[in-house]
C-alpha cells in the first residue's frame, strides 16, 4: 500500500511542475498586452506602469517564471487586482460554499444511484429498467444550466417552495441553508447520479453472473441478501473509478451551478475574475483547482487499492 | 437484447435528428422565417403563437430564428473543436508512441498535465485569454479534448508497431513516414472515429456552456447558450426564451448520443455481443 501511494505520488511530481508552468504561461497568451486587456484604457499609464512592475511584466520572461515559482513555493499565489487581498484569502472565503454544495450534491447522487441501480439491475430488461435507464440518459445529455433554469421554474418561481438563488451558511442556520443549497445540489447531484446509476447496473449484472452468486442461490439466500452481502461489494469498483473519472466534469459542473445560483463559491470566483480579467486571480485560482483535482485524483486512486487488493501489487 | 433492439430504434432518429439540424444550419437563411437580430419592440415577449411558432424575446426578436441560426453556432462548434482535437491529438500520439523514449514521456506528460486540469476550468481560463470570440472557445475546446486522442492513438500505435507485417515493412526497407502512413494509421483510425463521434456532442454541451457564461459569440449574434442565459431573467414572464434554444441543444446532444452510440457499437467489436 505504502508503495503504491509513493508510486502515484513520484508520478505527479513532473505533472504538476507542467500544471504550474502552463499556468505562468496562461497570462502570456493574451493577445496583446495583458496590462492593457486587463484595464480599461482610461486608467493612468503611471497605474499601468506600476502593476507592470508588480507584476513583473518589464523583465525577460525565464526571470519572471523564476520569480513566480519562488513565490509559489512559499505559499504566495499572489494578489488579485481587483480588490489587492492575496488569492489565498480570496479562495478560502469561497471554500465553504463550494465543499457544502459538492457534499450535498454527492449525497443526494449515491441516494438516487443506489436505489435506481440495484432495482434495474435485478428487474432487468423490465420497465422499471427502461425508465432507469431513460433516466440515465436524461441526466447525461441535460446540460447544467438547463436543468438548473428548469428547477428554478418549477420549483422557485411556479410553486415557490425553494429559493432560487443566494447562499445561507448551513452550519449556521440549519433549516435556511439547507434550503439555500436544495436546488443547486439537486441541479449538479443529478447528472453524477446518472452516470453512477449506468455504471452501477451494468457492473451489478456483471457481478451477477460470477460463481459465487449461484453458490450463495444454492444454498437458499433471499435474492437481497444475495445482493447485499455478495454483489454489491464486489460491483463497487467500477463505481468508484467512475466516481474519480467524473470529478472534472464535477468541479465543472459547480462552476456553472454556483453561476446560475449566485452562490458565493470557487467556481462563482472564477467566472469572476476570468470577466473581470483578474488574471493573476483567474492563475491562482485555476493552479489551486488543479492541484486540487489532481490531488483527488491521487486519493481515488489510492482507494482504488485500498478496495481491491490485486491493484496494489500491480 | 432489449436493449440492443432500443439502439436499432434509436440510432435512426438520432441520424435523423443530426441530419436535419445539419440541414437546418446549412440553411439557416432560408429556413429562418425573420431576421435573428431584427427587433421588434411592438411585439416584446409574445408567447409563442402563430406569428412566432416560438414567441419573442425581451426586444420582439424572433426566438425560432434565433434558434435556428444558434444551430450553426453549435454544429460548427462541436465539429471544428473535435477535428481539431483529433488531428493534433492524432498526430501527438502518433509521434509519442512511434518515437518512443524521451519524446515519447516529454510528450504524454504534457498530455497527463492538461489532463490535470477539470475541462470547464480549463476552457474557461484559455477562452479567456484567447479573448472572448468564437473561435478562441474553438481553440481552447480543442486543446481541451486533444489528450483524449492523444492516448487513444500513442496506445494505438504501441499495439500495431509490434505486429508482424510492421516488421515486414520495416524489413523490406520501408520509412517511417511510410510505415505510419500506409500500415498504422489506418489500423488504428476505429478507436479515434468512434471517440471523436462521442466527444461532438460533449463539445457542442462545452460550448453551449461557455458562451452561456458570456464566451463565444457575442450578442446580438445568436448562440443556443447565450440565450439561454438572456432568457435567465424573464423565467416568469417568458419561459419559452429559455425552453426554445433548450430544447434545441437538449434533443441534439441526445441524437448526437445515439449516433455515437450507434458508430461504437459498428465499430468497436468489444461491445458487439
Amino acid at each position: 500500500m505504502g508503495r503504491l501511494v509513493l508510486r502515484r505520488l513520484s508520478a505527479t511530481v513532473p505533472v504538476l511542475f507542467l500544471v504550474t508552468a502552463g499556468v505562468f504561461l496562461l497570462l502570456h497568451l493574451t493577445p496583446g498586452d495583458p496590462i492593457d486587456v486587463m484595464m480599461a484604457e482610461s486608467v493612468d499609464a503611471t497605474v499601468k506602469e506600476t502593476l507592470r512592475r508588480e507584476l513583473g511584466l518589464d523583465r525577460p520572461i525565464h526571470v519572471q517564471y523564476a520569480a513566480w515559482m519562488g513565490r509559489l513555493l512559499q505559499g504566495d499565489l499572489g494578489r488579485s487586482i481587483r480588490n489587492g487581498e492575496p488569492v489565498i484569502e480570496n479562495v478560502s472565503r469561497r471554500l465553504r460554499p463550494s465543499l457544502e454544495l459538492a457534499f450535498f450534491a454527492m449525497t443526494i447522487s449515491l441516494l438516487v444511484a443506489f436505489p435506481v441501480g440495484i432495482v434495474s439491475a435485478i428487474r432487468r430488461n423490465t420497465a422499471i429498467d427502461r425508465a432507469g435507464a431513460t433516466f440515465a440518459l436524461f441526466g447525461i445529455c441535460m446540460p447544467n444550466f438547463l436543468l438548473a433554469l428548469l428547477l428554478i421554474f418549477f420549483f422557485g418561481v411556479t410553486l415557490r417552495w425553494l429559493p432560487i438563488s443566494g447562499y445561507t451558511d448551513p452550519l449556521e442556520e440549519p433549516w435556511n441553508g439547507v434550503r439555500s443549497l436544495a436546488l443547486p445540489a439537486i441541479t449538479l447531484g443529478l447528472a453524477l447520479a446518472a452516470v453512477v446509476t449506468r455504471t452501477l447496473r451494468s457492473s451489478l449484472l456483471e457481478a451477477l453472473t460470477e460463481d459465487y452468486v449461484r453458490t450463495a442461490r444454492a444454498k437458499g439466500l433471499s435474492e437481497w441478501r444475495v445482493i447485499w452481502g455478495h454483489v454489491l461489494k464486489n460491483a463497487l469498483i467500477p463505481v468508484v473509478t467512475v466516481l474519480g473519472l467524473q470529478l472534472g466534469t464535477l468541479i465543472g459542473g459547480a462552476v456553472i451551478t454556483e453561476y446560475v445560483f449566485a452562490l458565493p463559491g470557487v467556481g462563482r470566483l472564477v467566472v469572476d475574475a476570468v470577466f473581470a480579467r483578474d488574471y493573476p486571480l483567474v492563475q491562482g485560482v485555476v493552479l489551486l483547482i488543479a492541484v486540487g483535482f489532481i490531488v483527488s485524483n491521487l486519493v481515488v486512486d489510492v482507494l482504488y487499492g485500498w478496495i481491491d487488493p490485486r491493484i496494489r501489487s500491480r | 437484447m432489449l436493449r440492443r433492439a432500443a439502439r436499432a430504434r434509436l440510432a435512426p432518429f438520432g441520424a435523423a435528428v443530426v441530419v436535419l439540424a445539419s440541414l437546418v444550419a446549412l440553411a439557416a437563411p432560408l429556413v429562418a422565417p425573420y431576421d435573428p437580430l431584427a427587433q421588434d419592440l411592438g411585439a416584446t415577449l409574445a408567447p409563442p403563437g402563430r406569428g412566432h411558432l416560438l414567441g419573442t424575446d425581451n426586444v420582439g426578436r424572433d426566438v425560432l430564428s434565433r434558434v435556428i441560426w444558434g444551430t450553426r453556432v453549435s454544429l460548427l462548434a462541436g465539429l471544428v473543436s473535435v477535428v481539431l482535437a483529433v488531428f493534433a491529438g492524432s498526430a501527438l500520439g502518433l509521434v509519442a508512441g512511434y518515437c518512443g523514449g524521451r519524446v515519447d514521456g516529454v510528450v504524454m506528460r504534457v498530455m497527463d498535465a492538461v489532463l490535470s486540469f477539470p475541462p470547464l476550468v480549463l476552457a474557461l481560463a484559455l477562452g479567456a485569454v484567447l479573448g472572448a470570440g468564437l473561435t478562441g472557445v474553438l481553440l481552447a475546446l480543442g486543446v481541451v479534448y486533444t489528450p483524449t486522442f492523444a492516448r487513444l492513438m500513442r496506445g494505438q500505435v504501441l499495439s500495431i508497431a509490434a505486429r508482424d507485417y510492421v516488421d515486414a515493412a520495416r524489413a523490406l526497407g520501408a520509412p517511417a513516414w511510410r510505415i505510419a502512413a500506409r500500415h498504422v494509421v489506418p489500423n488504428a483510425i476505429n478507436p479515434i472515429i468512434v471517440q471523436a463521434s462521442l466527444s461532438v456532442a460533449f463539445a457542442i454541451l462545452a460550448e453551449a456552456s461557455l458562451s452561456f457564461l458570456g464566451l463565444g459569440i457575442q450578442p446580438p449574434q445568436a448562440s443556443w447558450g447565450s440565450m439561454i442565459n438572456a432568457g435567465r431573467g424573464y423565467l416568469q414572464q417568458a419561459p419559452w426564451i429559455v425552453f426554445g434554444p433548450g430544447a434545441a441543444l437538449f434533443v441534439t446532444v441526445v441524437a448526437l448520443n445515439f449516433v455515437g452510440d450507434a458508430v461504437r457499437d459498428a465499430l468497436d467489436p468489444r461491445t458487439r455481443e
